[in-house]
């Protein structure tokens, strides 16, 4: 009988400060919890140590800026390094599935990262991803957020990245930081439809949440057919979260857990640390071992019944029926969506909301009718009180053609040759997922 | 000078300790009855010695694991208040359960009242069904007991015959189950341990010994006989504490090692690790149900001295027990045998084993020394095996802290230290295979109550205070309650902490000198905007170690 493993990593020494939402205490009343119930003596459920990342687990995913050092602390290197020793248990068959009980979160940083954003600095699921697919050679997992915000790092990662189904759930983004996750970013021309956005009104109960996952989710999944599935399971979509405004309770996270049947599970955010998080913890951990979790009943919850009132209800129908239209039909193909010149490109801003910092990026991805082609970024990004950063960097996909590849380090050389010191980017770097090989160069 | 007694299931050992000296030991059969064996023991230790020269009894037992393992446990049963969380009913509780309304949040706020009528309910089916002793569990009850004292009160009104006990007097550690099963089988041992107490204490008078006698709990520490009624189960696997204590007195100060106990049909494997013996990161089982007794780690072998070896298709394979060794008049060869034939034992009588040898590895076409030799790598292999299980699970004990996750890799040691009849064979051969340093103690056959004679007292606490709920708890059972004043910071808590330490060492007769702090947190607890108050966790000990070492020269190197 394999076993459902648990990392738990509440980090009782680590906080971004002293009264922010993730500090020391957030993971307490969830150990208490977890502890009190004696459900670590199942014989069903095994608790692992965590373990650190290694640099170049985050370089894989990441241009850190100026480098990982600077843009992590030992508690994020466990939190994902805990994430990939349970995929390292996973795939070595020790355990039937596993859950990353682990702070800090990491579903809002993007590839570029100048600083914390939403309380992330490296993405744990990404950086899990990118880790199974070089380390065991895996090509196609979904990763599944069911975080209350939009998971906008992970989103931007595998963007253009057509061997990585990212679907994420969530308040909708007019309501809600990031203020993103709409239904046209569908992924770019490379990877359309790889990227599922399904943005509910606030106010959504376990009814809505789990139609959502039973109209669109489920068959997404099972047209793609992904050899893993990743959830990014945050816990503010709960009716007691204070900083979102759904109405989901354990239960439903538990019946969704029980039924998308994730391979690995790896903590998100979840604010309620008293009235949530102890409870939809429990329940995902009980659903994933297979265990009865209909007792796991918040205090908060009893003699009242969650309902979604008909407005939410057709919202819910009119976002649903969108996706079932939209992935029913087959999509235009990659050279349409390139069009012409056979470049994609991408100019925005990207606010970091905790370290208060602009980032301006320009993005590129060239188009190749072998491989998903190569990515450059520039990115320059200024504090509101503090220096600015202009990096540039480009990224050779995993399952680049040989000629990209190639291509890819002709541009190095002749970019590193032409730098020109005080006048261009601080920062130059070369992301060879496929070479596993990762440079960077000060400018 | 001091005693130790270890009850073993086959052998007692006793021995007459003055400092880190042997002054007279025993070891004799186990008989039927427990108490009196130590008395037997006693009576035979006492040969020219004055009782008034003895300061303590050291007693360490397996009365109350026979007591479970034997079924003579008194029927009990159980009041759950579960509240919201996992299903009770597939929990691993030990006992009849009835599930009744009442929860208590992680705060130790009440968030559901009980109902009287359910409780008078429940104690009539169990009063029907001729139970009438009930243990009552309320999930976080060491946060709050008022719904578990509650519940005893108006039992105990309505029927004073039956006996309660709330799971927050056993424990006041995370973990109900372990709290409730402990409750459970305290009850159902208690009447039987009273008289085994009785029993010692006539014995003490009878061979006029004045001085105190302590009970050895299973994580080496010890406790007044009389303070070990209200808490029968602390002393519940003491066997492999007291010889890993043995192993560490011999081994000296600072010892890291593999402890190895071979017996006739097990094999345990411990650690002491600079001079601490392991501990199980959870907790101990009782007849598979997990219960609170803290206890060491130790990773048991179904392998022994009396194992049988045999032939099948060919291949040699080790087997149970079926009697002793056949050097010592057995009919069946063992892996004693084996180590007497290869001149890896003390043992005499090889002539009675050559025949057998001979015309076993004959029939199958070994010449005699690679049969036994093939016994022996067997037993070894399998050790290695658990060893390697063992090594594993410590190394992948569970870390909260960001300091636990990189204080670096756990160096394994590189010593094992041999107790036991067969142990010294099987562990030069062993440490030599692996370039260990191999430590097989003088007296090692007694290593056991060598360990019991020198434990020392030892006290643990883990302090949790909550104040903005203004309670505190500990994993004392029975030791909880108000604060009653606000704890501003970590220092002033950790100075509660230690007062409540002082007066547990008090309650619980132990003098108690010096402590030390395991773990010190304060958490914020903010709400809003808002600071509301502070969570505190404070765990302290005395600090572990022995009364005295073995003289020098007590161990052998190999």
């Amino acid at each position: 009988m394999r076993k459902t493993a648990l990392i738990f990593f509440p980090a009782f020494d680590w906080a971004i400060s002293p009264s922010h939402p993730e500090r020391e205490e957030r993971l307490l009343y969830t150990r208490d919890q977890i502890f009190e119930e004696g459900i670590l003596d199942n014989p069903r459920i095994v608790e692992y140590k965590p373990r650190l990342a290694e640099i170049e687990d985050v370089e894989r995913v990441h241009f850190c800026v100026p480098d990982v050092a600077s843009q992590t602390t030992n508690a994020h290197l466990i939190s994902a390094g805990s994430a990939l020793k349970l995929g390292d248990a996973l795939l070595n068959r020790e355990i039937r599935n596993g859950f990353a009980l682990v702070r800090p979160p990491g579903h809002h940083a993007m590839r570029v990262v100048h600083g914390n954003r939403g309380f992330c600095n490296i993405n744990n699921e990404a950086i899990l991803v990118e880790y199974l697919r070089f380390k065991y050679g895996i090509r196609r997992i979904a990763v599944v957020d069911t975080d209350v915000h939009h998971g906008d790092g992970t989103q931007d990662i595998f963007y253009h990245d057509p061997d990585v189904l990212v679907v994420s759930l969530h308040q909708d983004g007019r309501t809600l930081y990031p203020g993103s996750g709409f239904v046209d970013e569908a992924g770019g021309p490379g990877a359309y439809l790889k990227t599922i956005n399904i943005p509910l009104p606030p106010g959504t109960t376990d009814e809505g949440f789990l139609k959502a996952w039973r109209r669109v989710i489920k068959p997404a999944l099972e047209a793609f057919k992904p050899e893993l599935v990743i959830n990014s399971a945050g816990q503010d979509n709960h009716f007691t979260d204070p900083l979102a405004n759904m109405r989901v309770s354990a239960a439903g996270y538990g019946k969704l857990t029980e039924e998308l049947k994730p391979d690995l599970a790896v903590l998100e955010g979840g604010y309620a640390v008293e009235t949530a998080l102890p409870y939809v913890n429990l329940a995902i951990l009980l659903a994933l071992a297979g265990e009865d979790y209909s007792n796991v009943i918040e205090p908060q919850k009893r003699g009242t019944v969650l309902r979604q009132s008909e407005e939410i209800e057709q919202a819910i129908d009119r976002i649903t029926g969108y996706w079932q239209e939209k992935l029913g039909r087959e999509p235009p193909g990659k050279d349409e969506l390139f069009g012409g010149k056979g470049l994609y490109l991408r100019s925005r801003s990207i606010y970091y909301d905790t370290d208060q910092i602009y980032e301006q990026q320009r993005e590129s991805v060239e188009y190749c009718p072998d491989c998903p082609g190569l990515y450059q970024v520039e990115s320059r990004a200024k504090k509101t009180w503090g220096d600015s950063r202009w990096i540039w960097g480009m990224s050779i996909p995993l399952y680049a053609c040989p000629a990209c590849q190639a291509r890819a380090y002709e541009y190095w050389e002749k970019i590193i040759g032409k730098k020109n010191s005080g006048n261009g980017p601080d920062c130059f770097y070369l992301q060879d997922k496929k070479g596993n090989r990762y440079l960077r160069e000060k400018g | 000078m001091e005693i130790g007694i270890d009850v073993g299931g086959t052998f007692t050992d006793g021995v007459v300790m003055n400092g880190g000296q042997v002054v007279n030991w025993v070891k004799k059969e186990t008989g039927e009855d427990i108490a009196s064996s130590i008395q037997g023991v006693l009576e035979q230790l006492l040969a020219g010695i004055d009782p008034f020269s003895v300061k303590r009894v050291v007693l360490s037992t397996t009365l109350i694991t026979n007591i479970i393992a034997q079924g003579r446990v008194a029927p009990a049963g159980l009041i759950l208040l579960p509240g919201p969380g996992v299903n009770p009913r597939d929990l691993p509780f030990a006992a009849k359960a009835e599930i009744i309304k009442g929860a208590v949040d992680y705060r130790g706020r009440i968030i559901e009242k009980i109902d009287p009528a359910e409780v008078s309910a429940a104690l009539k089916r169990f009063l029907d069904s001729g139970i009438s002793r009930i243990a009552v569990a309320c999930k976080f009850s060491q946060r709050n007991p008022a719904l578990e004292e509650e519940i005893s009160r108006l039992i105990e009104e309505e029927c004073p015959a039956v006996r309660v006990l709330a799971s927050s007097r056993v424990s006041g550690l995370l973990n109900w189950v372990r709290r409730a099963n402990g409750a459970v089988f305290s009850l159902q041992v208690s009447d039987d341990y009273r008289l085994f107490a009785g029993e010692v204490a006539v014995s003490m008078e009878r061979l006029g010994l004045k001085c105190p006698v302590c009970i050895l709990k299973a994580d080496g520490g010890t406790i007044p006989l009389e303070q070990s009624l209200q808490r029968p189960l602390e002393g519940i696997f003491s066997g492999p504490a007291a010889s890993t204590l043995g192993a560490l007195a011999a081994g000296g100060e600072g010892l890291t090692s593999v402890v190895m106990d071979t017996g006739g049909t097990t094999t345990d494997l411990a650690l002491v690790l600079e001079g601490r013996p392991l501990f199980s990161e959870k907790g101990a089982f009782v007849n598979g149900y997990p219960v609170c007794t803290r206890a060491m780690a130790v990773a048991s072998l179904a392998l022994g001295g009396d194992s049988t070896i045999t032939l099948e298709n060919g291949r040699v394979v080790l087997g149970e027990r079926y009697g002793k060794a056949m050097c010592l008049g057995g009919a069946r060869l063992t892996v004693t045998d084996a180590l007497v034939y290869l001149g890896l034992s003390d043992l005499a009588g090889r002539e009675k084993i050559l025949p057998i040898l001979e015309e076993m590895s004959r029939r199958h076409g070994l010449e005699a020394g690679e049969l036994a030799e093939k016994a022996v790598s067997i037993f070894l292999e399998s050790l290695e095996r658990k060893l390697e299980e063992m090594f594993a699970v410590w190394e992948e004990e569970p870390a909260y802290r960001i300091w636990q996750v990189i204080s670096g890799q756990k160096k394994r040691p590189r010593t094992v230290v041999c107790l036991g009849g067969p142990a010294k064979g099987l562990g030069i051969l062993w440490g030599k295979k692996k370039g260990w340093q191999v430590i097989v103690p003088r007296h090692a056959q007694v290593a056991n109550a060598i360990g019991a004679a020198l434990s020392k007292t030892t006290l643990r606490l883990d302090f949790f205070a909550d104040t903005q709920q203004m309670i505190y708890s500990t994993n004392i059972g029975g030791l909880h309650g108000s604060l009653e004043h606000i704890l501003p910071n970590l220092e002033e808590a950790k100075q509660f902490a230690e007062s409540l330490f002082r007066q547990a060492a008090k309650e619980l007769d132990m003098p108690v000198s010096r402590s030390e702090t395991l773990y010190e947190e304060g958490f914020n607890i903010i709400r809003g905007w808002n600071t509301l108050g502070k969570i505190y966790q404070i765990g302290m000990q005395t600090p572990p170690g022995l009364r005295a070492f073995l003289e020098k020269g007590a161990g052998t190197g190999a």
